[in-house]
C-alpha cells in the first residue's frame, strides 16, 4: 500500500543512496593519488516491490554493497613480476658498481700486467741498469696496488650487501608482521559482515612492498592470509607473522634463517635474492679469478725469478719478487705484495755474469705461460672483463623487459582499480541529480501532504 | 576497455629511458668511446684489453729495438776503427818489409805500431752505456788487459756468452759479439798478429809473414761486420713491421672501441626529440578532466 508517506520514503531512500553514492566517490577522489588504493563503486538495486493485488508497488532503492574493483589474479601476476624486476634491480646495481673497476682497458691491472712485462723487455737490452731494473719493481709495485684495490673494493661492497641482507630482513619482517595484523582486522570486520575494501588495499600493498624484498606467495586459505616463501618458509599465518632471523654463517656472511632452518640460497625472488646472489655468486666469483691471477703471477714470477742470478758481487740465485701467496691462493689478490725493495735483486743473468739478461727471457715468458685456468694472465684478465660485463649486460636486459613486464601488469591494474577523475565527476553529476530529484519529490509529498491537511481546514471553514 | 586512467608512471618510465640513452649519447661524445664499461660490448671490453696489450708490447718491441741499435752502431763503428787501424798496421808492416828503411826508421815504424796495438786495446775495450761492448755478458769489466807474458799481449777475460733481445713477439736477435769470437778467433787472432808484426819488425825477420797474417785476421774481422749489418737489417724491417702493427692496433682500438661520431649525434638529437615529447606529455598531463567543467 502506497499512500503519501510510503511515497515520501521512496524518495527518502533515493536521498539516502544518492548520498552513500555521493560519499563513495568523494572517497574514491580524495584517494585518486593514495598507493595501492582501489576505486570502490556502489552497488544499488531496486528495493523488493510490495505485491497489492495485482499490482507490484516500488519500495524505492537500496544499497546494496560498497564493493573495491580489483583482479586477484592480476594482482598475484604483479606480485611475481616484482619480486622478479626487484631481483633483477637490485643484481643490477651492484654488477654495476663491479664493474667500474673493470672499464678501463688502459688502466688497472689489465694494462699494469703489459706493462709489467713491457718493463722486463725494457731491461733486456741493458741488463744491469738500476734505472730500468727499479722501473720493473715500480711496474710490479703498481700490479700488486692494483689487485689489492680491485680486492678490497669487492671485499668492501660485499660486506655492505651483508648489513643491506640484514636490513632487508629486518624489513620483511616489519612489513610480516604488519600483514599479520592487518588480517587480524580484517578478520574482525568481515566476522561482523562489514566490508573491509581499504584494510584489503592496505593488506595488497604491504604484500607488494614484501614482493619487492622476497619471494612470497600468497597461499588461499579459509581463514586469513596464508604468506610463504617459493620454497616453503611460513611468513604469515592468519594474524601470526613468523620473523627471519640473520646468522653469521660461511664466509663471515650473515645468512637468512626461518627458525633453525638456512633458507639463504633458496630464495629466489625480490631484492634479497638478488643481494645474496651477488654477495655470494659473483662477487666471490670475480674475488677467485682475481686471486687465481695474483697467485699465477706471484707464484710464477718468483719461480722464474729463482732460475737465475742477481746483480749481487758475487752474484746469488734470485729470490723472491712478490711475497709468497697463500696456499690456494685464496685472498692472493688482497695480500699481495712487491716483497723485493733492491732492484739489484732481479735475477736478470742466466749465466752469473751480470751482464747477462738469459734469465729475463724465463721472467718474460711467464707472460705466456698459461695459469691454473689454462689461460695466460692477460687472457685470464680479459675474459675477467668479459664475464663481469656479461653479467652486467644480461642482468640489464633482463631488467629493462622485467620494468617492461611490471610497467604493463600495472597498467592492467589501473585500468581495472584505478581512480578516474573524470568518471567519479561523470558519477558527480548523476548521483547530484538523483539527489535534487529526490529532494523535488521529497518537496512535492510536503506539498500534497499540506493539500491534504488543508482539505480538512478549508472544508471546515467552509 | 577502461584505460589506465594514470598514465604517469608510464610516462615518467618513458622520460626515464629517454634520458638514459640522452647521457649515454652524451656519454659516448664526450668519451669518443663506445664501451665505456665492460656491460656496453663485454666481448669488445675484452677484446680491449688484449688490444692494449699488445699496443704496450709494440711500442716496448720498438723501444728496445732503439736500445739494441745503440749498441750496435756503437759497436759497428768500433769495429770500423778497428779495420782502419789494422790497414794502417798493414801498410806500416809493407812498408817495414821493403828493406830500404834505415834501422832507425824501423825502429819508429815498431813504435807505430805498438801504438796501434794500444789503440786497438783500447777500443775493444770500448763501452756503451757503462757496459763493454765486446766482453759477452761480462760487460761490467774491460774484457782485453795487457799481459806482457800472453803471446799475443793481452788477455781476454770477457765470456764467450751472447744476450738476446726480442724485438717482436718471439723474434729474438743478438745483441753483441763477444770479442773472444772477433778479435781472438783461434788462427785470426787481431791482437797475437799485431804483436807478431812488432816483434818482426823490431827484429826484421819474417814481416811478410806478419803482415799477411795481419790481414788475414783483418779479412777475418770483416767477415764478422757483416752480424752488424744483418742485425741493423733486422731492426729496421722489424722496425717497419711494427710501425705497421701499431697502425692496425690503433685502428683495431677504435673499430672496438670507437665512437661513430655522426651515429652519436643523432642518437643524441633523437633522445633528445624523445625526451622533449616526454616532457611535453608530462606538461600537458590532465590538466583538463571533467571537474573543470561542474559549476
Amino acid at each position: 500500500m502506497s499512500g503519501l508517506f510510503g511515497t515520501l520514503s521512496i524518495a527518502l531512500s533515493g536521498l539516502s543512496v544518492s548520498q552513500q553514492e555521493m560519499a563513495t566517490t568523494s572517497n574514491n577522489v580524495a584517494n585518486a593519488s593514495t598507493p595501492g588504493y582501489t576505486r570502490e563503486v556502489t552497488d544499488i538495486a531496486a528495493g523488493d516491490p510490495v505485491e497489492v493485488g495485482s499490482l507490484s508497488l516500488g519500495t524505492g532503492v537500496v544499497l546494496e554493497k560498497i564493493e573495491s574493483l580489483r583482479d586477484p589474479m592480476l594482482q598475484i601476476q604483479i606480485n611475481q613480476a616484482t619480486q622478479q624486476n626487484s631481483s633483477l634491480n637490485a643484481s643490477l646495481t651492484q654488477l654495476q658498481q663491479i664493474q667500474t673497476q673493470f672499464a678501463s682497458s688502459t688502466s688497472g691491472i689489465g694494462a699494469d700486467i703489459g706493462n709489467f712485462f713491457n718493463s722486463l723487455q725494457q731491461l733486456s737490452p741493458d741488463p744491469t741498469s738500476l734505472t730500468l731494473r727499479q722501473s720493473v719493481l715500480t711496474a710490479a709495485d703498481t700490479l700488486a696496488t692494483d689487485f689489492n684495490a680491485a680486492a678490497s673494493s669487492l671485499q668492501t661492497q660485499q660486506s655492505n650487501l651483508d648489513q643491506n641482507v640484514v636490513q632487508s630482513v629486518s624489513q620483511v619482517n616489519s612489513l610480516t608482521s604488519q600483514i599479520a595484523s592487518v588480517d587480524q582486522q580484517i578478520g574482525n570486520l568481515q566476522s561482523t559482515d562489514q566490508d573491509p575494501g581499504t584494510l584489503v588495499d592496505t593488506q595488497n600493498n604491504l604484500i607488494q612492498q614484501l614482493s619487492a624484498l622476497i619471494d612470497v606467495q600468497v597461499i588461499p586459505s579459509g581463514q586469513g592470509i596464508t604468506l610463504a616463501t617459493s620454497n616453503g618458509t611460513t611468513l604469515v599465518s592468519g594474524s601470526q607473522s613468523f620473523a627471519l632471523t640473520t646468522q653469521s654463517g660461511s664466509g663471515g656472511m650473515q645468512h637468512v634463517m626461518a627458525g633453525t632452518e638456512d633458507i639463504t640460497s633458496s630464495l629466489t625472488g625480490g631484492s634479497l635474492a638478488g643481494l645474496i646472489q651477488v654477495r655470494d655468486q659473483e662477487i666471490p666469483s670475480i674475488g677467485s679469478s682475481l686471486d687465481q691471477l695474483a697467485a699465477g703471477l706471484a707464484t710464477n714470477l718468483n719461480a722464474a725469478n729463482a732460475m737465475g742470478t742477481d746483480l749481487e758481487d758475487p752474484p746469488i740465485q734470485g729470490g723472491n719478487i712478490f711475497t709468497t701467496p697463500p696456499v690456494g691462493g685464496v685472498g692472493a689478490a688482497a695480500t699481495m705484495t712487491v716483497t723485493m725493495t733492491d732492484p739489484s735483486l732481479i735475477a736478470a743473468s742466466s749465466d752469473g755474469t751480470t751482464g747477462s739478461n738469459g734469465n729475463l727471457a724465463n721472467l718474460s715468458a711467464v707472460a705466456d705461460t698459461p695459469l691454473a685456468n689454462g689461460q695466460t694472465p692477460i687472457d685470464s684478465y680479459s675474459n675477467l672483463v668479459a664475464q663481469v660485463g656479461s653479467a652486467a649486460s644480461n642482468t640489464s636486459a633482463d631488467a629493462d623487459s622485467s620494468n617492461l613486464i611490471l610497467q604493463q601488469l600495472n597498467d592492467e591494474e589501473g585500468s581495472v582499480s584505478g581512480v578516474s577523475l573524470n568518471e567519479e565527476a561523470a558519477n558527480l553529476i548523476q548521483y547530484q541529480t538523483a539527489y535534487q530529484s529526490a529532494a523535488k519529490v521529497v518537496s512535492t509529498i510536503n506539498l500534497m501532504l499540506l493539500d491534504a491537511v488543508n482539505l480538512g481546514m478549508d472544508a471546515a471553514e467552509e | 576497455m577502461r584505460v589506465n586512467p594514470n598514465p604517469m608512471p608510464d610516462l615518467l618510465a618513458a622520460l626515464n629511458q629517454t634520458q638514459l640513452e640522452e647521457q649515454q649519447a652524451e656519454l659516448q661524445i664526450s668519451t669518443g668511446k663506445s664501451v665505456n664499461e665492460p656491460s656496453d660490448n663485454p666481448t669488445a671490453a675484452a677484446l680491449l684489453v688484449e688490444n692494449n696489450d699488445r699496443a704496450t708490447f709494440t711500442s716496448g718491441y720498438l723501444q728496445s729495438i732503439g736500445a739494441v741499435q745503440g749498441q750496435l752502431s756503437t759497436a759497428s763503428s768500433t769495429l770500423s776503427s778497428i779495420t782502419t787501424a789494422l790497414q794502417q798496421a798493414i801498410s806500416l808492416g809493407v812498408e817495414a818489409g821493403g828493406g830500404t828503411l834505415s834501422a832507425s826508421d824501423q825502429d819508429g815504424i815498431a813504435n807505430q805500431l805498438q801504438s796501434i796495438q794500444s789503440q786497438l786495446v783500447s777500443l775493444a775495450n770500448t763501452a756503451y752505456e757503462g757496459n763493454y761492448v765486446f766482453a759477452g755478458t761480462k760487460t761490467s769489466t774491460a774484457p782485453y788487459v795487457v799481459d806482457a807474458a800472453s803471446p799475443s799481449g793481452v788477455d781476454y777475460v770477457g765470456n764467450t756468452d751472447v744476450n738476446e733481445v726480442s724485438i717482436g713477439n718471439g723474434y729474438k736477435i743478438a745483441a753483441n759479439q763477444p770479442g773472444s769470437q772477433l778479435f781472438s778467433a783461434p788462427g785470426n787472432d787481431v791482437f797475437l798478429a799485431i804483436d807478431n808484426l812488432i816483434q818482426a819488425v823490431q827484429t826484421n825477420t819474417g814481416i811478410g809473414t806478419a803482415v799477411n797474417a795481419v790481414s788475414a785476421a783483418n779479412s777475418y774481422l770483416s767477415t764478422q761486420t757483416v752480424f752488424y749489418g744483418n742485425a741493423t737489417d733486422q731492426t729496421q724491417s722489424q722496425t717497419t713491421y711494427l710501425n705497421a702493427a701499431q697502425l692496425q692496433i690503433a685502428q683495431q682500438q677504435n673499430t672496438l672501441g670507437g665512437v661513430d661520431m655522426a651515429a652519436a649525434a643523432s642518437n643524441l638529437t633523437q633522445a633528445q626529440t624523445d625526451s622533449q615529447a616526454a616532457l611535453a606529455a608530462i606538461g600537458k598531463l590532465s590538466q583538463n578532466n571533467l571537474f573543470d567543467y561542474l559549476t
